[in-house]
């Protein structure tokens, strides 16, 4: 199961918007992991990343994943401002199905 | 003529912030402060507790566990608040060293004995640790000494590395750790002693105490001062109108100038001193950036009273929980706030005029100064009321929520206009 993280500074802002990913994901049938990071945590969460999603608030951050996940699978990106703004679950799942390569709904 | 001035500001103050935001020392400093934030929360707490400016209650707990009641809440505070540095060398060491990929622990270690040698002091009785100097006021020694020497061992473990690479070695690998360790070690020590005797060449016993009152003291006069608690509020703002979490760029600074200040404050009300500094931590966090950065509880009370937009008010439903909790993302995103020039005004203006509104108020002596630390989720009212000990805390909120209120209301009105 490919294993995604949403990135803000604290990890609360980005939590709400996962719980909304996670119920659109169940309710189609989308076997992914989605979590919510304080970007401290970040460094030593344990699990193998496949996609990095950062907040808009933290976007200067880019440069520091590709130093730090340059030797790893892992993608990023950042999140559209709208959309993270209005918590729009469905836009940003479609954005990760779309970065993992899968079908989006 | 809008659309260039707002790509002026993508390209050239975006990038600066990003430097900031993303520099390795900066992030280590900041990662630090959080990580000690519950030690210093229940520190401030206990001596909360202790101060209580209400006699009924002092009487009370005097009666309740005799006259010595405050000194369970005095042993808390030297645990925490009063060993601020020592906790902070640790910390910024650890933080630092992971961001290398260096083994973090070690290196905490050694930038903590670092630390002890630069401030160890002969006294009477032999060598003593100056317990007076391990509160904010070694804060800026303990950062810079934990930069350096992690600085130096991240460095020299890293040619160790490379060395290694070329002759595999025969030793087990904890081993091999702790042993390859030895060499930057030794160099660490050799640095900070020698650096000790050529201070005290010159004269300088007590590091700490010199750096404290050349560097520290006047960066924190400056700190304390309306000018500069309105350039760091704005520049804040600025950075968060581009579209960039502002308060946490900012951060390292707000902690390293504003922490050191709450603690002088708590210190004076345990002795009984007057309290010196308006511009804290808790300031800023509680009287100006309710609801979150731009003091957006006052927008999403006026969007709940006068807007008409269903837009608007799905938006404010959506968000009015986290603001409660002073997190406010999804209105600066979402209405948006961000790159807009109608909400660039008031956004920036109010949490301005409340810096302001709240110094008078405190100068006049209207609301006592703040004395202690709360996490910066706690919703507004209740904080003011817990920083300051005193319900004129919560007053100046709900008076700054209010002329928060009064400059949202036209902007609303005239974002509404033109979208009509």
């Amino acid at each position: 199961m490919e294993n995604v993280v949403l990135v803000c500074t604290a990890g609360m802002s980005t939590s709400l918007l996962v719980s909304k990913m996670k119920k659109i994901a169940a309710e189609n049938n989308i076997q992914i992991n989605i979590e919510a990071l304080a970007q401290s945590e970040l460094k030593n969460y344990s699990k193998k990343i496949d996609l990095i999603l950062l907040g808009p608030q933290v976007k200067y951050l880019l440069n520091n994943l590709e130093r730090d996940y340059q030797n790893t699978q892992a993608k990023f990106a950042v999140i559209d401002s709208i959309q993270y703004g209005t918590l729009n679950g469905k836009a940003v799942l479609n954005q990760v199905l779309t970065l993992l390569d899968k079908k989006v709904i | 003529m809008l659309n260039k001035f707002m790509r002026l500001m993508e390209n050239k103050f975006v990038p600066v912030a990003s430097k900031l935001g993303s520099q390795r020392h900066l992030i280590a400093i900041r990662d630090a402060f959080i990580s000690i934030m519950p030690l210093a929360i229940i520190g401030s707490l206990a001596i909360l507790i202790n101060n209580f400016p209400i006699r009924a209650y002092q009487n009370f707990m005097a009666f309740l566990f005799g006259p010595e009641w405050t000194s369970f809440s005095n042993y808390i505070y030297s645990g925490t608040f009063a060993i601020m540095s020592l906790l902070i060398v640790f910390s910024i060491s650890y933080n630092l060293a992971d961001s290398y990929d260096t083994d973090p622990l070690l290196a905490a270690l050694i930038s903590f004995s670092a630390f002890i040698i630069t401030i160890i002091q002969s006294g009477k009785d032999g060598l003593t640790i100056p317990f007076q100097w391990l509160d904010a006021s070694g804060l800026l020694v303990a950062i810079l000494v934990a930069i350096l020497a992690t600085e130096i061992y991240v460095k020299m473990m890293n040619i160790i590395k490379l060395k290694k690479q070329k002759e595999e070695g025969t030793m087990s690998p904890i081993l091999n750790r702790y042993f390859f360790a030895l060499i930057p070690t030794i160099m660490i020590f050799l640095i900070f002693s020698l650096m000790r005797i050529v201070f005290a060449s010159f004269g300088i016993e007590n590091i700490i105490e010199e750096i404290y009152r050349l560097i520290q003291l006047p960066l924190m006069g400056l700190a304390n001062n309306l000018g500069t608690a309105l350039v760091i509020v704005f520049i804040g703002h600025f950075f968060w109108f581009l579209g960039l979490h502002g308060t946490n760029i900012l951060e390292p600074v707000i902690q390293a100038l504003y922490l050191p200040a709450l603690q002088e404050n708590i210190q004076a009300v345990n002795n009984n001193l007057a309290v010196p500094n308006i511009f804290t931590k808790p300031f800023f966090d509680s009287f100006v950036y309710m609801g979150g950065s731009g003091t957006t509880i006052s927008l999403l009370i006026v969007i709940y009273l006068f807007s008409n937009s269903k837009r608007k008010r799905d938006l404010m439903k959506l968000s009015s929980t986290q603001s409660v909790f002073n997190i406010n993302e999804p209105i600066l995103y979402g209405l948006p706030i961000v790159m807009s020039p109608i909400y660039l005004i008031p956004f920036i203006f109010t949490p301005l005029i409340l810096t302001l509104s709240s110094y008078f108020a405190i100068l006049t002596g209207l609301v006592p100064k703040t004395i202690a630390m709360v996490p910066w989720g706690t919703p507004p009212i209740i904080s003011g009321f817990l920083i300051t000990g005193s319900i004129t805390g919560s007053l100046l909120q709900i008076f700054n929520i209010f002329i928060g209120i009064l400059i949202y209301f036209p902007f609303v009105k005239i974002a509404e206009r033109i979208k009509e």
